[in-house]
């Protein structure tokens, strides 16, 4: 039986999830510390990929990064590949799930006493490092379960990912658009071994990611 | 703790995946009723040609919006004629290439275990069919078909309130597969499933559906592509494409 | 050395505050919402006034007309927030370390180690801060402000945190540690005891400006005005018009008496006369006369008066009296005239919960005139 698409899609999972804790971590911190116009429309911008359906969403997106698109063919001059990539299952996967992990790290960090925030300034720590030894640390709960959260949403992505990165064999079929193309080719045992492997797998990681939340700091 | 969690992290990242197979194989485009017949018609042609081919199956409408949006296919096998001519107005496939390679089918599907039988789309009216499922006419090529033949048969506006709509033919079969719907219209190519029995409907009914096949430019081997095309077509794909309710150019 | 002055408009508040402090305590003191935690704020960097200077031994940490503002990590003062807001995943020694992040190794250690010893902290270097009591917890607050040696000690509502019991006593050892460390200190309070405890000198808030601000003895003794009179919850303040005015005596008239009271050459207070003018004696310098002792001379007993007693408070330690006076109609609010502080002992001993009639008298340098606001 073909495991590619397994590997594949933990591979697309935890990059993606890395992206968007690169991407989100900032931008849940700036929602939560600063008051700005257009906060508020910023805030809903981020849950919008939430509620657009996958392949609408996976639609935009390929007009965007696709060979007639602007970033597409930006990306193609300097002779970057994007579209119908394991990449762009990448990009698919953190579009669908960065929401997530924004609006729990987002809570988390506003419910950090911003007093302690403000002793640590007095006590001559930069933001940058209060950030990482008082607001993190004490966010760490939401935030883990944001990652979470990210990381099952980004492991099963389908609609998005299946417009953008398509559904090619052995290069862009992730686990969830394999078993979707089992199940359509009426390979029903290959489907449900796929299943299997997906549930007994991602079960094994959230109790991993549990223990990482009971952390004590 | 910390590190073991590190260390898988990397081991999942590094895992071959990113590389992708070695030499490129062949990417097939096909439409979703292609799904048994190309099952068989592959392993024979890599035999044949000593290439490596791989099928990658969707609505034909999504896979034409990907190749004009550069998805790496090398020729298309698309089940509704207009989205062939709509890449080759824009200039995405080389239009020499196209090729009519089939002509579908629709039946009329039911499942064993209801223990309904019907013989014709009159049979539909009767009460205890309660629901019928087709794929979505709006962009389903065998959904707009199922509908055609309804419409011809007088049946349409009747049955209506009874359909169900499947996102594509397979969708629509599952329903009836699983006893979700008593009946169904889908194409005569993926109802030779056990447990499903088939009524052929009279194509007269409906609009042709004429299939063509098509190698995409910016293909990197048009004469393999077009060599697949030809070997579906002719003496080796024949007899497999016949079997799954395909009329070949020259049958129809 | 200390010098601030602060404008901040904020919605619904306005601050507008100037005043200066040497080395030692200065707690400011006031109600609630009084702009004296915004002052600590300001003072630290973590709020930017509109307008003034703040400069602390000589240096300007923050000048509105010259656009300087320091920010907080560069002003190395030494904050105590009110309730302590100790890092709670921290272990106490690492809170007490916690701005020390900048110094080598060796000093770090060597600095915490010393904070935590000068505290009595040793014992509990390990833990965390939900583990501790609450005057372990402000302890473990002051270690670590004063571990990075600041130039400036900030104590926000420090005491206020503790349960009741407990006050007075971390009070005295927090008073014992602040003067230990020797360092210029601004205290916040709402409890006069408190600043009169722990400060020298006490800034009085009210409603976002500054209207005293002075040594503690002198406060009580002679506060600048009715207000400030009321402020610091001083008793017995009455309404009297002036007779005279002289720099050394003022004479009043107050319910159908005639008062006479030292007037300070110093403070040049000269009312004119039929003017209003608010006076206050304290409760516990009113006298009453001792029935058993012989007749006194009218030297000893000035402004005496006669009345009677027609309620009592019971203060604890004491009991506070309710003196109506003969002969006057109104009686001042509530039924009486004067309040008097009388120690327990001599309540009984002059037997005054069955002996209602007194005569007493008010020496006249216990009168203090207040200067119209």
């Amino acid at each position: 039986m073909d495991l590619y698409p397994v590997w594949l899609s933990f591979q697309v999972a935890t990059t993606a999830t890395g992206l968007t804790l690169l991407a989100g971590l900032p931008l849940a911190w700036v929602l939560a510390r600063r008051r700005f116009a257009g906060h508020d429309l910023l805030e809903s911008a981020v849950m919008l990929p939430l509620v657009l359906p996958p392949t609408v969403l996976g639609y935009y997106l390929l007009l965007l990064i696709g060979s007639r698109g602007p970033v597409g063919r930006a990306l193609g001059a300097l002779g970057i590949e994007l579209a119908f990539t394991w990449r762009a299952a990448v990009l698919a996967a953190c579009v669908g799930s960065i929401a997530l992990l924004v609006k729990a790290a987002q809570a988390g960090f506003e419910s950090v006493d911003q007093r302690l925030e403000q002793a640590a300034r007095t006590l001559g720590r930069s933001e940058w490092n209060i950030f990482w030894s008082v607001t993190l640390p004490l966010a760490w709960r939401a935030v883990v379960a944001g990652t979470t959260l990210a990381f099952a949403r980004a492991l099963g992505d389908f609609g998005i990912t299946l417009m953008v990165a398509g559904s090619i064999p052995g290069m862009t079929q992730t686990m969830p658009l394999a078993i979707y193309d089992r199940v359509q080719a009426n390979q029903m045992h290959d489907a449900n071994v796929l299943a299997l492997i997906a549930v007994v797998s991602v079960t094994a990681l959230l109790m991993g990611l549990g223990r990482l939340a009971r952390v004590r700091f | 703790m910390r590190r073991i969690a590190l260390a898988l992290l990397l081991v999942a990242w590094v895992a071959p995946a990113a590389a992708g197979p070695a030499p490129q194989p062949l990417l097939i485009y096909g439409a979703a009723d292609l799904a048994f017949a190309l099952k068989e018609i592959v392993p024979l042609f890599e035999k044949a040609a000593g290439a490596r081919v791989a099928v990658v199956l969707g609505s034909t409408g999504t896979l034409a919006k990907q190749i004009e949006n550069g998805a790496p296919a090398d020729v298309f096998f698309a089940a509704d004629e207009r989205f062939v001519d709509d890449l080759r107005a824009r200039g995405i496939v080389i239009a020499e290439s196209r090729t009519l390679y089939a002509q579908g089918r629709i039946v009329l599907a039911t499942s064993v275990k209801t223990g309904v039988s019907v013989t014709g789309l009159g049979d539909l009216a009767r009460s205890e069919i309660r629901r019928v499922a087709i794929a979505n006419p709006a962009h389903a090529p065998y959904g707009r078909a199922a509908r055609q033949a309804l419409e011809a048969a007088g049946l349409w506006e009747r049955l209506r309130p009874k359909l169900v709509y499947g996102e594509n033919i397979r969708h629509a079969l599952q329903f009836v597969e699983t006893g979700a719907v008593e009946a169904g219209l889908v194409a005569q190519s993926i109802a030779d499933v056990p447990g499903i029995r088939a009524v052929p409907i009279d194509p007269a009914l409906h609009q042709a559906l004429n299939q063509y096949a098509v190698v995409v430019k910016r293909s990197a081997r048009p004469e393999l592509g077009l060599a697949f095309i030809h070997f579906l077509i002719g003496p080796e794909g024949r007899p497999i494409m016949r079997r799954y309710g395909f009329r070949l150019p020259g049958e129809f | 050395m200390l010098s601030f002055s602060a404008r901040k408009i904020l919605p619904g508040f306005t601050l507008d505050v100037a005043w200066e402090a040497g080395d030692g305590v200065v707690a400011l003191f006031g109600a609630s919402g009084a702009g004296k935690t915004l002052t600590l704020q300001c003072l630290a960097g973590l709020v930017r006034p509109d307008a003034g200077r703040i400069e602390v031994n000589g240096r300007v940490l923050f000048d509105g007309a010259d656009g300087v503002h320091l920010p907080p990590q560069q002003r190395r003062l030494g904050y105590v927030f009110q309730g302590y807001a100790l890092f709670p995943h921290l272990s106490v020694e690492d809170n007490v370390g916690f701005g020390l992040r900048d110094r080598p190794r060796e000093e770090r250690r060597r600095r915490t180690t010393e904070t935590l010893e000068r505290l009595g902290l040793t014992a509990l270097a390990a833990r965390r801060p939900r583990e501790l009591s609450g005057g372990q917890q402000q302890r473990v607050a002051l270690g670590r402000a004063l571990a990075v040696d600041p130039e400036l000690l900030l104590l926000d509502e420090p005491l206020s945190a503790l349960d009741p019991p407990l006050r007075r006593q971390i009070r005295d050892e927090l008073g014992a540690i602040v003067r230990e460390w020797g360092k210029a200190t601004v205290l916040v309070t709402h409890d006069l005891a408190e600043a009169f405890h722990l400060a020298d000198r006490i800034v009085i808030y009210d409603q976002g400006r500054v209207v005293q601000a002075a040594p503690k003895s002198e406060l009580l003794t002679r506060p600048a005005s009715e207000q400030v009179a009321r402020l610091l919850g001083v008793r017995n303040i009455l309404r009297g018009t002036v007779i005279k005015a002289t720099p050394e005596i003022i004479e009043l008239r107050w319910q159908g008496h005639v008062l006479e009271a030292i007037n300070s050459p110093a403070r040049r207070y000269l009312p004119a006369a039929d003017t209003s003018v608010a006076f206050f004696i304290r409760p516990e310098y009113v006298r009453l006369i001792r029935k058993d002792r012989p007749s006194p001379d009218p030297g000893h007993h000035m402004n005496r008066m006669e009345g009677r007693v027609v309620g009592e408070v019971d203060q604890g330690t004491n009991w506070m009296l309710r003196f109506k006076l003969d002969g006057v109609e109104p009686p001042g609010q509530d039924g009486y005239d004067l309040e008097i502080e009388v120690p327990k002992l001599v309540y009984e001993m002059l037997e005054i919960a069955r002996d209602r009639r007194w005569a007493i008298s008010m020496h006249r340098g216990s009168i203090q005139v207040l200067p119209t606001s």
